[in-house]
């Protein structure tokens, strides 16, 4: 007897806990200025550092790699761009009745998965979006709950897994269809008739080196494998490796001080082959290295888009919002992404506050809907495309760019947007690396 | 053939900062009983002070200044931050100097920036032939370097008065202290010492593409070196780095698919593996001194 009634009352509190659970769960849906309706992440109070008092506000988190990860470099140019991207916005009216905060719910990972997703639990209450999620596997560890909770993220990343979840607003093309237009860049412009992809393991290096070696096969070429691990002094057997081989063409997927070791050791081994790299492998301060040489004539850049300093209004706006002064103590094209990644959330915040409905689950349907957006010329609008099957909309141009020491991030473009006959004829029906 | 020279002479350059990193691990080891785990901090200290000096001055004056700046870091560290701690449990002091680790490090990376910072050495990327070997002029800089500061070293430990303070004190503190050696001055100059290697282990290991921030992690792989040779064996730390270096490049070049799960990375696992076996058949290491008990 004694034993059944302690069972209800377990099962009482137990329901009354999970009913509670479910309510702090479930935002309460509230209604804005001009009929617009909105749950977490927004406020009809204005931004703590608005630029009009009158409009309210939407809070957008950044999980960014800003004090220790390896990756520093280029998340703390991210951060200030986009910083410096939706104080624009702001300026020239904000979204509908709001203006937006990427400021306040800034937090740092360490380029750690683990750190990644308690900062994301803290801010997740208040924010209705992520401006910036920063590295695959720090956000692949909170993947799961940005789909079960509606949330869009923005990464910091160009993996071709991010083509296969909804919740995620990527820009450009992803490693994997970069690497093929190289390959086909490498075949047609230089005559390659053989490549190596010298790679980091894990879903940047692997990405990159699958679309290598698919478009290595599709051209006819040999190609040979060679992956490598983080570290200056950990480059030796890629070089001995490289010089063995003597590839035409290398496709590198690595740390931009592992790129310089590489190609600066290996030409002065006597490797004569030409290197593409993609965009992380690149730091303009590497033509004050002693590789510069090597770098100036072997080296090439791939990207999703065109260098800081390009002639477009896009990149135009960036320069004149940035501080130039902090630009020019570490010049970086991190600023540039940071930038373009930003468009389609704007686009979308846009779209969603027309709809009049500010929730996560509106705000993912806008993104859902969204067949074009206008990135001011640094992107083709079509790569706005997030609405259909990853086959039929990923974005499969890119950008191949020379170092040139005058240039503001020491590389300017030398072929424009482009998709080779690999990327158009891939048939895109899951990430490359899988 | 003459491949296999190269990757030795590779190895043997990448096993000369192992073991210089790993010697400032057991001459604190031996005079305090403790593992400093702020090895890595120094390291760093060492390197970006040479590419701030280097902008003024020649860069061998650059590396001389920085060693000493290193070394009066160091003994500064162990007189501030560890002296009042002696006597406590060594889990606490080792705990401590993690502390002082992400103190230092905290700091010089605000002197690294985001970008890469040249050494200015006079080696770069170059490289040489001899004997129909092709290496690179850093490593046998590097191992030439290293070969040199070590024989300094043991002849400091073997001929000097105070290096045969600071083995009598390693020896056995009280002892040491009755018979007027200055216990405190032992773990001022071990300190300074440890420092000191560790700053030229940063230097080295910066030449050729520059510093960066994330070069510490370099420094753990001194690690498995000083429980290889033995965690109070000078010998043990200069022959095991040098080993762990040399295996280290030899798998890399040849052992790609020695093993199907780590496949390229095989190598990065390489001196755990051996450190793993060596403890199974000798748990103080190839060199460390078996501790006697009394039962």
């Amino acid at each position: 007897m004694y034993r059944s009634r302690r069972m209800v009352a377990v099962g009482l509190v137990a329901a009354v806990l999970a009913v509670a659970g479910c309510r702090s769960d479930a935002p309460e849906t509230q209604q804005g200025s001009e009929g617009v309706k909105f749950d977490v992440g927004v406020t009809k109070e204005p931004c703590p550092a608005a630029v009009d008092k009158a409009k309210g506000c939407i809070y957008l988190g950044s999980i960014s790699d800003l004090t220790e990860g390896p990756f520093k470099a280029l998340g703390v140019p991210i951060t200030e761009s986009q910083k410096a991207f939706w104080k624009r916005v702001n300026t020239a009216g904000g979204i509908g009745g709001y203006e937006v905060d990427v400021s306040k719910y800034t937090k740092d990972n360490k380029y750690n998965p683990q750190i990644h997703n308690e900062v994301y639990s803290e801010i997740k209450p208040d924010v209705l979006g992520l401006a910036q999620t920063l590295g695959s596997p720090t956000t692949a560890a909170i993947l799961a709950d940005l789909k079960s909770s509606n949330m869009i993220g923005v990464p910091a990343s160009w993996t071709s897994a991010w083509a296969f979840e909804d919740v995620i607003l990527e820009s450009g093309t992803n490693y994997c269809f970069e690497s093929m237009n190289s390959v086909d860049f490498g075949a047609e412009t230089l005559q390659a008739k053989s490549v190596a992809a010298v790679h980091f393991p894990g879903d940047y290096g692997d990405d990159a080196a699958a679309g290598t070696k698919i478009a290595a096969e599709a051209n006819g070429m040999k190609f040979t494998d060679i992956p490598t691990a983080p570290g200056q002094e950990n480059q030796g057997a890629a070089i001995q490796k490289l010089v063995e081989a003597k590839p035409d063409l290398v496709i590198l997927t690595t740390g931009p001080t592992e790129a310089a070791t590489i190609v600066g050791g290996s030409a002065q081994a006597g490797f004569k082959g030409q290197f593409i790299g993609t965009s992380p492998t690149w730091n303009p301060a590497l033509l004050k290295s002693p590789a510069a040489p090597a770098l100036t004539a072997l080296y090439r850049q791939s990207g999703p888009w065109a260098p800081y300093g390009t002639e477009t209004a896009g990149h135009k706006a960036l320069g004149e919002s940035l501080d130039q002064a902090m630009f020019k103590a570490a010049p970086n094209d991190g600023y540039t992404a940071g930038w373009v990644w930003s468009y389609p959330l704007k686009a979308a915040l846009q779209k969603a506050v027309d709809s009049k409905d500010l929730t996560r689950a509106g705000l993912l349907a806008a993104v859902k809907s969204l067949e074009k957006v206008d990135y001011e010329g640094m992107l083709p609008a079509e790569a706005g495309r997030f609405g259909g099957e990853p086959n039929e909309r990923v974005f499969r141009q890119s950008i191949i760019s020379k170092v040139d020491p005058t240039a503001p991030t020491g590389v300017k473009v030398e072929k424009d947007f482009f998709t080779g006959k690999t990327a158009a004829k891939h048939e895109f029906s899951k990430p490359c690396y899988q | 053939m003459n491949e296999f020279v190269a990757t030795v002479v590779r190895g043997l350059g990448n096993g000369s900062i192992y073991a210089l990193l790993a010697l400032g691990f057991v001459i604190i080891y031996k005079s305090m009983r403790v593992i400093s785990f702020a090895q890595p901090a120094f390291m760093m200290a060492g390197g970006v002070l040479v590419s701030h000096l280097v902008l003024s001055m020649n860069f061998f004056l650059a590396v001389l200044i920085s060693l000493l700046l290193t070394a009066l870091l160091g003994a500064g560290v162990e007189r501030v931050a560890l002296r009042p701690m002696i006597g406590k449990p060594v889990f606490v002091i080792a705990i401590i100097t993690l502390g002082v680790d992400i103190v230092i490090r905290t700091v010089v990376n605000s002197f690294i920036g985001l970008d890469i910072r040249q050494m200015g050495d006079p080696w770069g990327l170059k490289q040489l032939k001899l004997l129909g070997v092709t290496i690179d002029q850093r490593h046998l800089a590097t191992l030439v370097t290293t070969l040199v500061v070590v024989a300094a070293l043991f002849a400091f430990y073997r001929w000097s008065r105070t290096g045969l303070a600071m083995r009598a004190a390693s020896s056995d503190q009280e002892v040491a202290l009755a018979q007027g050696v200055s216990v405190g001055r032992v773990f001022s100059l071990s300190w300074a010492l440890a420092a000191m290697l560790a700053g030229l282990a940063g230097v080295f290991l910066s030449t050729g593409i520059g510093l960066e921030q994330n070069l510490w992690l370099t420094a753990l792989k001194a690690l498995p070196v000083i429980i290889l040779g033995g965690l109070d064996s000078l010998g043990g730390a200069v022959i095991a780095g040098l080993t762990i270096g040399v295996v280290e490049a030899l798998v890399g070049n040849y052992g790609g698919n020695l093993s199907p799960v780590f496949g390229g990375d095989f190598f990065l696992v390489v001196p755990y593996l051996l450190m793993l076996l060596v403890l199974l058949v000798k748990p103080y290491g190839l060199f460390g001194t078996r501790e006697v008990e009394r039962i």
